[in-house]
């Protein structure tokens, strides 16, 4: 997000003034935040606003989701049907709606689990050799294994419920938030201020909450939001070929699959939950790219 | 060089070994009875009882490991409980039509997505980079299948330039191959393109600031060699990492392109599998897609030595 | 007959966010064919920013350089291109990373003939084997194989030198050339440089920090302070009359050989104090004032021009004379 006046080759840039100074006053401190962090007011704000039009999905001119009209089948959209309806007669526009809730789930709850699970595991072989010798082996193999493939396998063999689309995307996504960890701790193991705590006789847990943790949460929440977006897209995609959430259950994944079979003539029933996907996970991406840039300024140049 | 070649190869045996565990020990670690949900809501206790026995779950986990091993390692993938046909049989079909569209997917990805990375870290802050940025983004966000069906209606349904789906063995036409394929690989590789594209541009933009770049501009190198010969070699092996890494995405892509695109590719088998609670199928599509990405990192470890002379284990 | 090049009232500045840096303020001076010229000063004086400006590798600056009569500064790239490498060649002051890890080092010279003179890739490797026997590399024909990672520091310097020779250009800028290496390679480098310039009769212009390396291998010095130049005149007058406060610090601050301190009372290192003033406000009067043992409170106020005080002698101070009739 560098827009600085591009440097004369060969020397490097000067810093950032808008990392040096303390943020101006006259501003405020909302209208400063959005000028120093456009990225993430905008995906934060645009997250909210799909989160508030989940849990208020009801109040927003729904109709039951699943409620069948097969007399009003494949209504294009129109002042009734505002997404129109699909080929059992129910109203897209609800679906689409009642759909934000099991993406978001999904969602939030693979990247809370994955980090928590990811973290814990990425410390223990972080400190511990014999572990880490055979953990990270399991994980190289688990990642040497597409995560959506592991998903569709491990769905393959549970019954079709969101905790278990949940908990499979969790499971492929676990190894590379591990990773991630144990580079990070095994980087802080050699700083000279933890050797020193190590040295001094600091009991192991009370090094990792005082000096590991800190500086592992940062770079682990921006890998959770990238796990957010990459799991909404997961869900939807195992459902879309039928591994993931129930058919009865709306969700966006789901829609487009019932979709699929007209959508060369009723283009719709699949295009709104498609365009509401986008855009859900289009803003937690920038989310976790503006966290990225302002969390981490030297991993802002890469990836 | 030698050396560095047998030690990446045999580097991939254990990686494989555990790959062909886990893969094994889903079956095992699943909550439930995997053989009921395999059999399915109507299924007989009778029923069940066969698929357990043919699922070889009546009997000691690493006997059953060993021996399934080894039946791997011959090309033996067990049969498929809908089909009774030999898996490694139905996925050998079927390859064709996969691997041609990845390897379409790669190279498309590869004209488009470095070109434009690089570009980017040229022009840095500039309104190209911008767009290059944008479109980065939105690869990440928009779902391989929306982009799918996205182009199948502009460029299939109303432009009429492409066939809506189905797919042309390479032998039979190049052409209705090639135009087969053409709208699934620009799906597929939109991801594709905006990771490759990225870290091309992050790397590019640390390798420009290099002295070595300014000394070649100070010989008279022109701007075009300096970007495309003299800094790009230089970031190569961060770019043929993420294309390596990358690959996992490609291949879940294309198991979702194919049922977007009708292509009657292993993604698809695997699809109709999953409809059929095929779990034999499933597991044998899984183990040769992960053999698979393991052998395409052992390729992308192996052109390391080919970009950068300094690595020689 | 005119200067190989005639550098006027060259100005760099850089536009950073946090104001400009005047990195070279009005700069004058030109070296003639086949002579070497030494550039002095302390890190961030300027030296380094003058040389890359003669080549063009930063933001085009206001001012004239004269290059056998064409202004640099108004050439289109393609044309700037031709000049980089073949009239004009440059060494840097790193050899560790100023060379492209992933290229062999023939090819790395092999580019500059096939860039300048339409070489094919075969004449090119030739006469890279050629370059580095020239630069004292020894089995140059297994070394031209072989990538930078393995030589060692002093042998890439050859490398560079052997690059920047290649194409037998006019005028050599060698920024720092031996700063990077060990004293002894330093001397077998400076030795080199000294004996391929008699060879291919290129003028060189030395920017260095080390007033014995000017000794040694230039006929003029110029002295820079905060991006202008302070002093100008042949080695001799630098060296025995050095006129301005600045260039007598320098030489103070310069270890002599063959001098130890029982032998005479006052062979004490001095150092210059303070330190140089900021270059991103502009400066009112002498650069030097806030360093100068004999400021006044003119210095403060009005900056000295440069003025002539001997026939080949050339300084900017309000009291050059006051130093003239001392000496």
């Amino acid at each position: 997000m560098s827009t600085t006046t591009l440097p004369p080759n060969g020397f490097t840039p000067a810093p950032q003034l808008a990392d040096v100074l303390p943020p101006r006053k006259e501003r405020g401190r909302v209208g400063m935040f959005i000028v120093r962090y456009p990225t993430i007011a905008v995906g934060g704000f645009m997250v909210s606003l799909f989160i508030l039009m989940a849990i208020f999905a009801p109040f927003l001119g729904t109709v039951d989701p699943t409620a069948l009209a097969p007399a009003k089948r494949t209504r294009p959209p129109s002042g009734d049907y505002w997404f129109g309806s699909d080929m059992l007669g129910r109203d897209v526009y609800s679906r689409v709606l009642y759909g934000a809730r099991i993406s978001l789930i999904v969602g939030f709850s693979v990247a809370i689990c994955a980090a928590s699970v990811g973290l814990f595991i990425g410390l223990v072989s972080g400190f511990i050799r014999s572990v880490d010798a055979i953990v990270m082996r399991i994980m190289d193999g688990m990642m040497s294994i597409p995560s959506i493939l592991l998903a569709i396998a491990m769905m393959a063999l549970t019954r079709a419920s969101v905790e278990n689309v949940i908990i499979a995307i969790t499971i492929a996504d676990v190894p590379r938030v591990s990773r991630l960890v144990r580079g990070v701790v095994l980087t802080l193991r050699e700083q000279p201020y933890v050797e020193a705590a190590i040295a001094s006789g600091t009991r192991l847990p009370m090094i990792i909450i005082k000096h590991i943790l800190p500086n592992t949460l940062a770079p682990v929440l921006v890998q959770a939001t990238f796990l957010c977006a990459s799991a909404m897209i997961a869900e939807a995609t195992l459902s879309f070929i039928g591994a993931g959430t129930p058919p009865i259950i709306p969700s966006w994944g789901n829609i487009m699959a019932e979709g699929r079979a007209l959508w060369q003539v009723k283009p719709y029933i699949v295009f709104f939950p498609a365009v509401f996907l986008s855009i859900t996970v289009l803003s937690v991406n920038l989310l976790g790219d503006g966290m990225r840039d302002a969390l981490d300024p030297r991993m802002a140049k890469r990836i | 060089m030698l050396a560095y070649t047998v030690r990446r190869v045999i580097a991939t045996i254990p990686v494989m070994l555990i790959v062909a565990l886990f893969v094994f020990s889903l079956l095992y670690i699943a909550p439930g009875d995997p053989a009921a949900i395999i059999a399915g809501d109507q299924a007989t206790p009778d029923d069940v009882e066969r698929i357990r026995a043919s699922l070889g779950l009546d009997r000691p986990f690493l006997i059953r490991f060993t021996e399934w091993l080894f039946r791997v390692m011959q090309g033996d993938l067990g049969v498929s409980i809908f089909t009774n046909l030999p898996v490694s049989h139905m996925i050998k079909q079927r390859l064709e039509p996969t691997y041609s569209l990845m390897l379409l997917t790669l190279i498309i990805a590869l004209t488009f997505a470095i070109p434009m990375g690089v570009l980017a870290a040229w022009k840095q802050g500039t309104w190209i980079d911008r767009l290059v940025m944008v479109f980065a983004v939105l690869g990440f966000s928009v779902p391989v299948f929306v982009v799918g069906y996205v182009l199948a209606y502009t460029f299939a349904l109303q432009l009429d330039w492409f066939p809506v789906q189905g797919y042309t063995p390479i032998g039979t036409s190049f052409t209705g191959w090639l135009s087969n394929l053409m709208l699934p690989a620009v799906a597929l590789g939109g991801a594709f393109i905006a990771l490759i594209a990225r870290i091309t541009r992050a790397t590019m933009l640390e390798v420009l600031s290099q002295d070595y770049v300014r000394t070649a501009k100070a010989k008279g190198v022109g701007q075009g060699a300096i970007l495309f010969v003299h800094a790009l070699k230089n970031a190569a092996v961060p770019i043929i990492t993420i294309i390596g890494i990358g690959f996992a995405g490609l291949i879940g892509g294309a198991v979702v392109t194919e049922s977007v695109f009708a292509i009657p590719g292993v993604g698809r088998l695997v699809v109709d599998a999953i409809l059929r609670r095929d779990y034999p199928v499933i597991q044998g599509v899984v183990l040769m897609f992960s053999f698979t990405y393991v052998i395409v990192n052992l390729i992308v470890d192996l052109l390391y030595t080919v970009f950068d002379p300094r690595i020689r284990y | 007959m005119p200067p190989l090049l005639d550098v006027q009232n060259l100005q760099t500045h850089f536009g950073t966010i946090d104001g400009v840096v005047r990195a070279v303020e009005g700069v004058s001076f030109h070296i003639n064919a086949g002579e070497t010229v030494g550039v002095v000063g302390e890190s961030g004086c300027g030296k380094s920013v003058t040389a890359m400006s003669i080549l063009r590798l930063i933001q085009t600056p206001p001012g004239k350089i004269l290059f056998q009569g064409r202004d640099l500064l108004e050439l289109s790239e393609p044309e700037m291109q031709a000049i980089r490498g073949k009239d004009i060649s440059m060494i840097f002051q790193e050899p560790m990373t100023s060379l492209n890890p992933v290229l062999t080092v023939g090819r790395q010279i092999g580019e500059t003939v096939v860039l300048h003179e339409g070489l094919s890739a075969r004449e090119a490797e030739q006469r890279a084997v050629e370059m580095l026997t020239l630069v004292g590399i020894p089995a140059p024909g297994r070394r031209v194989r072989e990538y930078p990672h393995q030589l060692s520091g002093g042998m890439r310097q050859r490398v560079m030198i052997a690059m920047a020779l290649a194409c037998s250009p006019q005028l050599l800028v060698a920024d720092e050339p031996t700063t990077a290496l060990d004293v002894t390679i330093q001397a077998q480098i400076l030795e080199l440089m000294r004996d391929l310039k008699t060879r291919v009769g290129a003028a060189i212009m030395l920017i260095t920090h080390d007033l014995g390396v000017v000794a040694e291998m230039a006929q003029r010095v110029i002295v820079m302070y905060a991006g202008r130049k302070v002093e100008e005149g042949t080695v001799e007058e630098i060296f025995l009359n050095p006129l301005h406060p600045y260039t007598r610090g320098l030489m103070g601050a310069m270890p002599k050989l063959g001098s130890s301190l029982h032998e005479t009372g006052r062979t004490k290192l001095t150092e210059i104090q303070g330190q140089v003033p900021s270059l991103r406000k502009p400066i009112i009067g002498c650069a030097f004032a806030s360093r100068c043992p004999g400021v006044t409170d003119v210095c403060r106020k009005i900056a000295p021009a440069i003025e002539q005080k001997a026939p080949a002698h050339w300084v900017a101070c309000h009291y050059a004379e006051r130093a003239m009739a001392a000496a």
